[in-house]
């Protein structure tokens, strides 16, 4: 059985639901924020095998992979980020659970 | 200088006082009197130099764009003519000694402050409705001094009467100024234009333009501000504001306003509209004649002197003006009515001024007992002010060869050439004119001294009697030409129609004698047969009645108020109630409510809340995309 595009996808498109899930799950706020990082690597996995697979002798630039590289590159500042706010959020209020975080409630 | 600049200070210059008094003067007294009495000083000598030495007697006009909306030019400037040169001299020059009399009236007053910064802002006032070059900029001065007069006749607004009369004021005024500006609005749709000069020249070049309902409702704000019946009734009740607010406002210049409004646009008038003028002052004037001796307080009496002699006024315009559109080719005869008008407003301005100043030191020497026949043998006590009054009464009641005579000459004589009932009515009132000035002048400066306030009357300070000399002075001299500056010579000498030869002779004996009849009735009725109580009131109780009862004119306006006006008001807010305020203001707000209730159910604060949000945003989205709907 060759691997082909399909495979891929499904690949990406599991990772992706990984990853979504536990955003919409998960109360933990570092959870959450490594669902995030799943569902941008599903992506990820689905624009490489989309630039690997849609190649032509004509057109072989490949531009899915560099688009990778943007968003691992704008990914890595954002877990950067992320990370420090869940930092301050705990020594402000002393817990990462979101269900105890709804200070923006009406 | 030129001209220009020096009618801007002119005009600025009490503004300015008004402002330093609001900023800085309000809880000193004497400072304002010092900023407001040197404004008007400063005023008068500006008005002097120009007048004298600078204006050539050409009508002067600088002007400034105002506003510009399209095709629609509004312009601010001044028109100084004939007329306003001569409204500039009365009201800077009268102005000026009732200011430096204020200050002795004033003494000891806590609302000093406000007073003479109420004085200022009138000054103001005053002079920009009488340099305004269009009647836009005429309305707004127009309004700014009803606004000044209801200010200063609310002077001592913790009495509840004084409160109220500066509503009935401003609220009867308002009833007039209405119809004046909607007046302006039609003239301006009908000749295109609301500028003086330029409107003057379209009148005279198409007489066929002009239209009887413009020029009526031009005049209702003459009703208003000039207290013509039917919009009389607020005069009387603003005695109630300080006597040198009277002498100045509701005596000398402001009431004058409407006149002058009328001779400022002599051309403006039909036939029809000049007949319904000199109805209006005729009537006006034997109307208040007659209220004068109803009643006994003596501020009261000289306001009804006023109303009376404003009657006069404009039936004099409107018989002088309706003589010259007869007579066109007589030359100067378009004037004739502006000059007669003009003429007595000057010297009314002065006697008028003098009447009420002179009451002024009566009230102040007498602690404030407005009833004369409280008072009593003040030619003893107050020997100057005596002295001063008898000139006014003596001016007032047209004897020769004192002012009022001549500009009251002119007057009856236009009637007597124009329309006889006229001439007969108004000749009737000038009997009695002089009659109830004799009952006010004999029974409060003859005899003993009826009650404790008339006994210990002194004669007031120099500030006091010093403007009631110049007055009287001008009061005498008023009628011959050499006290005026010569610019205004033309309109009050040249333009009145002075009798000649056998009409003179005819003319100065129907004033000798009634003048001196009026006098000597007064003299007799009022003084003879006991002056301690009104003898009309003692002996003929029902037609004493009948003339307090001043024709049931205020209560027939309190009974359509109460009866009609009012329920018409209820129903209109009840109206706005429903609709206004229940249904759009209410109602638009109350759906804005209850959307935000329902939309804040969303925020849950949840951040998976927040997400499935972003979920069925998203699909929603996806199904646009994909053709689905949308």
């Amino acid at each position: 059985m060759s691997i082909g595009l399909d495979s891929y996808l499904v690949v990406a498109g599991l990772v992706f639901v990984i990853g979504f899930f536990g955003v919409l799950l998960r109360r933990n706020t570092l959870i959450v924020l490594m669902g995030l990082e799943l569902m941008l690597n599903g992506c990820n996995i689905a624009l490489v095998a989309f630039s690997r697979y849609h190649a032509t002798p004509a057109n072989p630039m490949m531009e899915g992979n560099l688009f990778v590289f943007f968003i691992i590159t704008v990914a890595a500042a954002e877990v950067a980020v992320g990370l420090a706010i869940i930092v301050q959020l705990f020594r402000l209020r002393q817990t990462v659970m979101l269900n105890e975080l709804q200070l923006l409630k009406d | 200088m030129n001209p220009e600049t020096l009618l801007f200070c002119i005009l600025f210059l009490p503004l300015g006082a008004a402002l330093v008094i609001a900023c800085f003067g309000r809880r000193h007294g004497s400072f304002s009197a010092a900023v407001s009495v040197g404004s008007s000083f400063a005023q008068m000598a500006l008005s002097l130099w120009l007048l004298w030495g600078i204006w050539d007697e050409s009508a002067l006009q600088p002007q400034a764009q105002w506003l510009v909306f399209g095709d629609v030019r509004f312009h601010m400037g001044f028109l100084l003519n004939n007329t306003a040169a001569l409204l500039l001299f009365v009201v800077s020059f009268v102005g000026f000694w009732i200011h430096l009399f204020s200050i002795g009236y004033t003494r000891g007053d806590p609302g000093r402050g406000r007073f003479f910064g109420g004085m200022s802002i009138f000054m103001f006032a005053m002079m920009g409705l009488v340099l305004a070059d269009n009647l836009f900029m005429m309305f707004i001065f127009w309004e700014l001094v009803g606004f000044s007069s209801y200010m200063l006749i609310a002077h001592y607004f913790e009495r509840p009467a004084a409160a109220a009369a500066a509503n009935k004021a401003f609220i009867v005024n308002r009833v007039g100024d209405f119809g004046f500006l909607i007046g302006i609005i039609w003239c301006y749709l009908h000749f295109g234009t609301v500028d003086l000069a330029e409107l003057e020249v379209l009148a005279a070049a198409n007489p066929e333009m002009l239209l009887t309902p413009i020029s009526l409702l031009l005049i209702s704000g003459v009703l208003g501000k000039s207290a013509q019946v039917p919009l009389h009734v607020w005069l009387p009740d603003a005695m109630e504001g300080p006597t040198p607010v009277s002498a100045l406002i509701h005596a000398a210049t402001m009431v004058a306003a409407g006149v002058y409004l009328l001779g400022r646009i002599y051309f403006m008038y039909t036939e029809t509209a000049l007949t319904a003028i000199i109805v209006i002052g005729t009537v006006t004037a034997i109307y208040s004649a007659i209220c004068a001796f109803g009643v006994s307080d003596i501020k009261k009496i000289l306001a009804y002197s006023t109303l009376s002699q404003l009657g006069f006024l404009v039936a004099a315009f409107g018989m002088g003006t309706r003589f010259g559109l007869y007579e066109q080719e007589l030359e100067g005869a378009r004037l004739f009515g502006v000059g007669a008008a003009n003429f007595h407003l000057t010297t009314h301005a002065f006697f008028k001024a003098l009447l009420f100043l002179g009451a002024g030191s009566i009230l102040h020497a007498c602690h404030h007992q407005q009833d004369i026949f409280k008072l009593g043998g003040l030619w003893r006590r107050m020997p100057l002010t005596f002295l001063f009054f008898t000139i006014a009464v003596l001016a007032i009641a047209g004897i020769p060869p004192l002012a009022g005579f001549h500009s009251k000459d002119a007057i009856l004589f236009l009637a007597y050439e124009e329309s006889q009932v006229v001439f007969y009515v108004l000749v009737l009132t000038t009997l009695l004119t002089a009659w109830y000035m004799g009952r006010l002048y004999f029974v409060t400066f003859f005899g003993k001294p009826r009650t404790e306030e008339a006994e210990g009357a002194r004669e007031s300070s120099w500030v006091m009697w010093l403007p009631l000399g110049v007055l009287a002075v001008y009061s005498v001299l008023g009628g011959f030409m050499f006290v005026y500056p010569p610019g205004l010579h033309f309109l009050i000498d040249q333009s009145v129609m002075h009798p000649v030869g056998g009409d003179y002779t005819l003319m100065l004996v129907i004033s000798v004698a009634c003048g001196g009849l009026g006098l000597a009735l007064g003299y007799l009725v009022y003084f003879r047969m006991g002056a301690e109580s009104d003898v009309v009131g003692r002996r003929l109780p029902g037609f004493h009645g009948f003339l307090r009862s001043r024709l049931f004119i205020d209560e027939i306006y309190g009974f359509y108020v109460r009866a009609i006006q009012q329920r018409v008001a209820e129903f209109l807010a009840f109206l706005d109630q429903i609709l206004i305020s229940g249904l759009l203001v209410r109602g638009s707000a109350g759906i804005a409510a209850i959307l935000g209730v329902v939309a804040r159910g969303s925020f849950t604060g949840s951040l998976h809340g927040y997400v499935y949000w972003l979920l069925a945003g998203m699909l929603l989205f996806s199904l646009y995309a994909f053709g689905i709907f949308g």
